[in-house]
C-alpha cells in the first residue's frame, strides 16, 4: 500500500497552506505598502493617463428657410477643483467672477458628496477680463482653472423663448434616471424643444486621453491622441418655424400678455408659436443671474408661461365656426335654413345680440357673428354631439405638439354638468356655450390648428415644430408627422369658409383688415373674462382660394378681437403671402427684362 | 457568561462576526468606488438589500435539519448541471463570458450555485462506505463529478470559477485521504496541462516527469499506460482550451507573464491595482480620498478589484485587518471540519472552506500582483448579490453542521 496521510496530518497540511498563503500576502502587502510605499505613491500622484470626457457640440436650430435660429457660441467656464483649492481664495474669486458672497463655499458644500477631484463649475460665461486675471495669477490660484465651453446664441432676432427652451445643469433626480449618459454638471434640455429633442441634440460624448502630472495638471496628450475617441456632434434640427414671422409676431405682441400661433394648413407645420411677454434666453444660455430669475417669478404676467399652448380661455365667437360645421354636417340646418334674430334670445332670461339681424342663414350669421342664430343652433346640435365635433377638431385634448408645455383645455359635455349641478342641470348654460363662452377653454395653438383644418377641408397633420434634422453631411431627413382627418364633407367647409371670407371681405366684423390682392378669411372672437377686461381673439387663413397659412391670435385683457387681435394676424399673413407671391412675380418680370436686354444687345 | 457560552455552543459567533465585518468593510469600499461612477451608483443600496436577503437565507439554512444536505446532494447537482447548460443557450454576456441568467429583474450566475451543489454531491460520493480511492475507477468517477461542471463553465468561458472547482475537487480528494500515488495521478494531468501552455518543451519535460513518477510507484503496466495517455491527452486538451477562451481572458494570461508589455491595454489593470495598494501606505489615504479609486484608474473596483480600494484608502492596517478576518474565518472553519458528526459533513465543510479560500487566494493575489488578473470576487466583500447570497448560504450550512455536531447520527 502506498503511503497514507492521517487525518491529523491532513489537517496540518491545510493549516500549513492557509498560514503560508496568508503570510505571503501579508509580507507582500508589507513590502508594497510600507517598504515600497514611496515609489508607488510617486507613481500614483504623477499618474498618468486619464480619460477626459468631451461634451459633444449640441445640435443647432434652423428655421424653415434654413436661417440659423439657435447656434453655439464659445464661452469661458471657470472651474474649481476642491482637492487642490484653497478656500482662503473664496472672496477674491467671488469678486472677480461677480458672484455673490459665500457662493463658492456653498457650492463646495453642496458637492461634498462627490469626489473632490471632479472640477466644479463656479461660473459659466465668465467675462474675458476675469479670464485674463486668472491667466496672470495662475501660480497663486491652485485648483482654479477655466475651460471653453459652448453656450447657446440666438442670432436671428426671433426670441422664441418658449419654443426653443433652454438647458440647465442636470439635477440629482434627473441624474438618477439618466445615469447612463450624464455626469454631474452636464447640461440637459429643461423646457421647449431643447428638452423634447434632448437625445437628438446632445450627440455622443467623446474621450481624450491625456497625461496628468503630480498635481493633476494636464501636461499633454497621451500618444498624441491616437487613442482619443472624438465626440459626435448632435443633430441639427430644421424647425417648421419661420424666423421672420416669429419675430413679427413677437414685435406685434409687444410685451402685452398674448400669443400667436400660425400653421401651414396642408402640412401641420407650425410657423409661428409666440407667447408674450417673453423672457431672455440669453440669460438662460449658461448662467442665470439670481436677480433675473427673481424678476421673472414676481412678474404678474408670468413670462415663463407659454401662452400659445398653455393659456386656455373661452374661444368666444371663433367657436361659432365649429357650431356651423357641426350643424351642417349633422343636417340640422341646410345652407338655406334661416333663423330669426330680433336682437335677443329668451331662455329663462334674455340673451343679447349686438344687432337685430332679422332672418339670416348660416353664412350671414358667421359674417355678422350673430349670437341669436347660434343660441338657437346649439339646441339643435346638442351638447354631447358638439363635444364630439370639438374633439375631432383637436379641442379638449393635447394635440401632441413636440414640446411638453401643452394643456388640454376643456370642452364640457352633459356628464360634466351633471356632476356639478345634478341630473337636471340648467339648460340655459347651453346658450352661452353656443357662442363659445362659459366653461369652454381652448388654447391659441388649438385655435390655429382648428382654423388650419377648416382651411384645408378637414385634412392636415398633427401640429409640429420640427420638420426634420440634418446629418453630418448636411443631408436632410424628415420626421414623419401623424395625419389628421376630421371626416367631414367638403361642401360643409365651403359654406363655413364663405362665411369667413365675408367676415373680412364682405360686411363682417373684420373688414378693416381687408387687403385687395390677398383674400383673408377669418373670424373674430372676444372671450369673456370674469377677472378683468375681455380677451381679444382672431382666427384667419389666407389666401382664401388656396390657403397657405392659418393664424390664431390672442391678446389678453384687450377688448374686442376685431380691434386688437385681427391686425396682428393681418400683418403676419400679409408678410408671409406677399413674400412668396410677389417675389415670384418680380423675379419672372426681372428675368423677362434681362432676356429682352440680352436680345437687344444681340441685335446690336 | 453562562448565557454567552451556551449561545456560542449552538452558534459560532466568531465565524458569523468575521463574515459580517467583511461585508461591512465591503460596503464602505463599494460606496467609495461607485460614488463617482454614475452607472454604478445604486450598487451600495443594492448590496445592502442583498445582504438583508442573504441574512434571511443564512438563518433559514442554519435552522434546517442537517440531514437535508445529504438528501439534496444528488438533485441539486443535476439541477445545477441543467442550469449550466441553460446558461450557455440563454445566458447574458457580461465581460466576454455568457455566465448570467436573467429572470425578471433578478439575475444570477449558475456557476455560483453549482459550486455548492458539486461540493454536496462529491462529498456524498466520497463518503460512501464502498468508495475506495485506491481504485482507479472510483478516482475516475470522482474526477468526472468534479470535471463536468468545469467543462461546462469553460464553455462560457469563466476561467475564475473553473479554478474554484479544481480547488474543491483536489481538496475533497485529499481530505478523503487519497494515497500519494492517487494524488499524483490526479495532479499530474493538471501540471502537464499548465506546462503545455508555456510551449512544447515544457510539455515534454512534464511528461518525462510523469514517467519518472510512474516508475517510482511501480504499478502494473496497463495502469501506467492509461495514466500516461491521460496526461498526454490533457496537454493537448488544454492547448485547444486556450483557443476556446475569450480574447480578453487569453490576454489576461499573457499579461500575467509580462504586465508592462502593454501599459494602456490589458496590463493596465494589473499595474494600476498595484499602484493603488502600494500608494495607500501604512494608514491609507482615507475613506473617499484615494485618487486611484476616485479617479477611476482601475475598472470594476466594486467587484474584482475591491481589495485595491481597501488597500488604497485604508492602507496596510486596513488590508491587514481584512486578511486577518479571512484567516480567522478559515482557521475556525477548518477546526469545525474535524468536529462534524460524520464524514459527509466534514467533507462539505472542507469543500466550502476551499471555495472561500480559492476566491480569497485568487482575488487578493491578483490585486497585489502575485497571480494573473482573473475575474473572481472576494467573498463577502465584493459587490454582487448572487455571490453574497450563495456565500451566506454556505456559511449557513457550516454553522448548521456546527449546531448539530453533538446530535446522534
Amino acid at each position: 500500500m502506498s503511503a497514507r496521510i492521517s487525518l491529523f496530518e491532513r489537517k496540518k497540511i491545510f493549516y500549513g497552506i492557509i498560514i503560508a498563503v496568508v503570510s505571503i500576502y501579508i509580507f507582500k502587502l508589507f513590502q508594497m505598502q510600507i517598504l515600497a510605499h514611496e515609489q508607488f505613491d510617486a507613481k500614483s500622484s504623477d499618474n498618468s493617463i486619464k480619460a477626459i470626457e468631451q461634451i459633444a457640440l449640441r445640435g443647432v436650430f434652423y428655421d424653415r428657410n434654413m436661417k440659423l435660429l439657435v447656434e453655439n457660441a464659445p464661452a469661458y467656464t471657470v472651474r474649481v477643483t476642491p482637492a487642490d483649492y484653497d478656500t482662503s481664495l473664496n472672496r477674491k474669486i467671488e469678486t472677480i467672477l461677480d458672484l455673490e458672497n459665500g457662493f463658492i463655499k456653498n457650492m463646495l458644500f453642496k458637492n461634498r458628496i462627490y469626489s473632490k477631484f471632479i472640477p466644479l463649475r463656479a461660473k459659466r460665461g465668465a467675462d474675458f477680463s476675469a479670464i485674463a486675471w486668472i491667466e496672470e495669477n495662475r501660480e497663486h490660484l491652485p485648483g482654479v482653472d477655466y475651460i471653453i465651453e459652448m453656450q447657446r446664441g440666438y442670432p436671428s432676432g426671433a426670441m422664441g423663448a418658449h419654443v426653443f427652451g433652454y438647458s440647465k445643469e442636470i439635477s440629482p433626480q434627473q441624474l438618477k434616471k439618466e445615469e447612463q449618459y450624464y455626469q454631474p454638471g452636464d447640461l440637459i434640455g429643461s423646457i421647449g424643444l431643447e428638452k423634447k429633442y434632448e437625445k437628438d441634440l446632445r450627440g455622443e460624448k467623446g474621450y481624450n486621453y491625456i497625461l496628468v502630472d503630480s498635481r493633476r495638471r494636464e501636461v499633454g496628450k497621451y500618444k498624441d491622441g491616437v487613442n482619443d475617441l472624438p465626440s459626435q456632434k448632435g443633430k441639427d434640427l430644421v424647425l417648421s418655424i419661420d424666423g421672420e414671422l416669429q419675430k413679427i409676431a413677437e414685435e406685434e405682441l409687444n410685451g402685452r400678455a398674448g400669443a400667436v400661433a400660425a400653421i401651414e394648413p396642408s402640412t401641420g407645420e407650425v410657423m409661428v408659436l409666440a407667447s408674450s411677454p417673453q423672457f431672455d434666453l440669453n440669460q438662460f444660455s449658461y448662467f442665470t443671474p439670481k436677480d433675473y430669475l427673481r424678476e421673472l417669478f414676481i412678474d404678474p404676467l408670468k413670462p415663463q408661461f407659454n401662452r400659445a399652448s398653455m393659456a386656455a380661455h373661452p374661444p368666444g365667437s371663433t367657436f361659432k365656426l365649429l357650431c356651423a360645421v357641426a350643424a351642417l354636417d349633422l343636417g340640422v340646418i341646410t345652407p338655406s335654413t334661416t333663423l330669426y334674430c330680433g336682437g335677443s334670445f329668451n331662455f329663462g332670461r334674455s340673451f343679447k345680440c349686438h344687432g337685430s339681424h332679422g332672418s339670416i342663414n348660416v353664412i350671414q350669421a358667421i359674417e355678422k357673428s350673430c349670437n341669436v342664430f347660434f343660441y338657437q343652433l346649439i339646441f339643435k346640435i346638442g351638447l354631447d354631439r358638439l363635444k364630439n365635433y370639438a374633439t375631432r377638431f383637436g379641442f379638449g385634448k393635447k394635440l401632441g405638439i413636440d414640446i411638453n408645455e401643452e394643456v388640454r383645455g376643456l370642452i364640457p359635455n352633459s356628464a360634466y354638468y351633471e356632476k356639478i349641478y345634478g341630473k337636471n342641470w340648467p339648460r340655459g348654460i347651453l346658450v352661452s356655450l353656443g357662442i363659445g363662452q362659459g366653461e369652454i377653454n381652448v388654447t391659441p395653438l388649438q385655435l390655429a390648428n382648428y382654423c388650419g383644418l377648416i382651411a384645408n377641408n378637414g385634412k392636415s397633420f398633427v401640429p409640429h415644430l420640427v420638420k426634420g434634422y440634418l446629418d453630418e453631411n448636411k443631408k436632410f431627413f424628415a420626421y414623419k408627422a401623424k395625419e389628421v382627418n376630421v371626416g367631414i364633407n367638403q361642401s360643409v367647409f365651403d359654406i363655413v369658409k364663405e362665411g369667413m371670407y365675408l367676415v373680412v371681405n364682405g360686411a363682417g366684423t373684420a373688414t378693416h383688415i381687408r387687403i385687395n390682392d390677398i383674400h383673408i378669411a377669418g373670424k373674430t372672437g372676444t372671450a369673456q373674462n370674469p377677472h378683468g377686461k375681455d380677451h381679444a381673439l382672431f382666427v384667419a387663413f389666407a389666401p382664401y382660394e388656396n390657403p397657405k397659412i392659418a393664424v390664431a391670435v390672442l391678446v389678453e385683457n384687450a377688448g374686442f378681437g376685431a380691434t386688437w387681435a385681427a391686425p396682428i394676424a393681418k400683418k403676419i399673413i400679409e408678410t408671409y403671402v406677399r413674400r412668396s407671391m410677389p417675389k415670384t412675380a418680380a423675379t419672372s418680370y426681372k428675368n423677362k427684362i434681362e432676356v429682352k436686354q440680352g436680345a437687344e444687345t444681340f441685335a446690336d | 457568561m453562562r448565557i454567552s457560552y451556551k449561545l456560542n455552543d449552538r452558534f459560532d459567533l466568531t465565524i458569523f462576526l468575521s463574515a459580517s465585518l467583511l461585508v461591512v468593510i465591503g460596503l464602505f469600499a463599494i460606496y467609495s468606488s461607485t460614488q463617482n461612477t454614475i452607472s454604478q451608483k445604486g450598487n451600495f443600496d443594492k448590496q445592502i438589500i442583498s445582504w438583508g436577503i442573504s441574512l434571511f437565507v443564512f438563518f433559514f439554512i442554519y435552522a434546517l435539519p442537517t440531514k437535508i444536505f445529504k438528501i439534496a446532494a444528488v438533485p441539486s447537482y443535476f439541477f445545477s448541471m441543467l442550469l449550466l447548460l441553460v446558461v450557455l443557450v440563454i445566458g447574458r454576456k457580461v465581460g466576454g463570458a455568457r455566465s448570467w441568467i436573467a429572470l425578471g429583474g433578478f439575475s444570477f450566475q449558475p456557476a455560483e450555485f453549482a459550486k455548492l451543489a458539486t461540493i454536496l454531491f462529491l462529498s456524498n460520493f466520497l463518503s460512501r462506505a464502498e468508495t475506495d480511492l485506491d481504485n482507479l475507477k472510483d478516482i475516475c468517477i470522482a474526477l468526472a463529478i468534479g470535471m463536468s461542471p468545469i467543462a461546462l463553465i469553460m464553455l462560457e468561458p469563466d476561467l475564475g470559477s473553473s479554478f474554484v472547482f479544481i480547488g474543491v475537487l483536489l481538496a475533497l480528494l485529499f481530505w478523503k485521504g487519497i494515497s500519494l500515488f492517487g494524488l499524483a495521478v490526479v495532479l499530474s494531468p493538471g501540471i502537464v496541462a499548465v506546462a503545455s501552455l508555456f510551449g512544447p518543451i515544457y510539455f515534454v519535460v512534464a511528461i518525462g516527469f510523469v514517467i519518472v513518477i510512474l516508475f517510482y510507484f511501480k504499478k502494473d503496466i496497463f495502469l501506467n499506460g492509461s495514466i500516461l495517455a491521460l496526461n498526454i491527452a490533457s496537454g493537448f486538451f488544454v492547448d485547444n482550451l486556450y483557443n476556446i477562451l475569450s480574447p480578453h481572458q487569453q490576454k489576461r494570461i499573457q499579461t500575467f507573464i509580462d504586465p508592462n508589455a502593454d501599459p494602456l491595454g490589458s496590463g493596465y489593470n494589473a499595474i494600476q491595482a498595484k499602484v493603488a495598494i502600494g500608494s495607500g501606505g501604512f494608514l491609507g489615504k482615507g475613506f473617499l480620498h484615494g485618487n486611484q479609486t476616485q479617479l477611476q484608474f482601475i475598472p470594476e473596483q466594486w467587484t474584482d478589484f475591491i481589495f485595491c480600494v481597501i488597500g488604497e484608502e485604508f492602507g496596510f492596517i486596513g488590508s491587514l485587518f481584512v486578511i486577518v478576518l479571512f484567516l480567522v474565518l478559515f482557521l475556525r472553519i477548518l477546526r469545525l471540519a474535524s468536529f462534524a458528526k460524520n464524514e459527509f459533513l466534514s467533507l462539505v465543510i472542507i469543500g466550502i472552506l476551499t471555495v472561500f479560500f480559492v476566491h480569497f487566494l485568487v482575488n487578493v493575489g491578483m490585486a497585489i500582483g502575485i497571480l494573473p488578473v482573473i475575474g473572481i470576487p472576494l467573498p463577502f466583500v465584493s459587490y454582487g448579490g448572487s455571490s453574497l447570497l450563495i456565500n451566506m448560504a454556505m456559511l449557513g450550512i457550516i454553522l448548521n453542521i456546527h449546531r448539530s455536531r453533538k446530535e446522534s447520527t
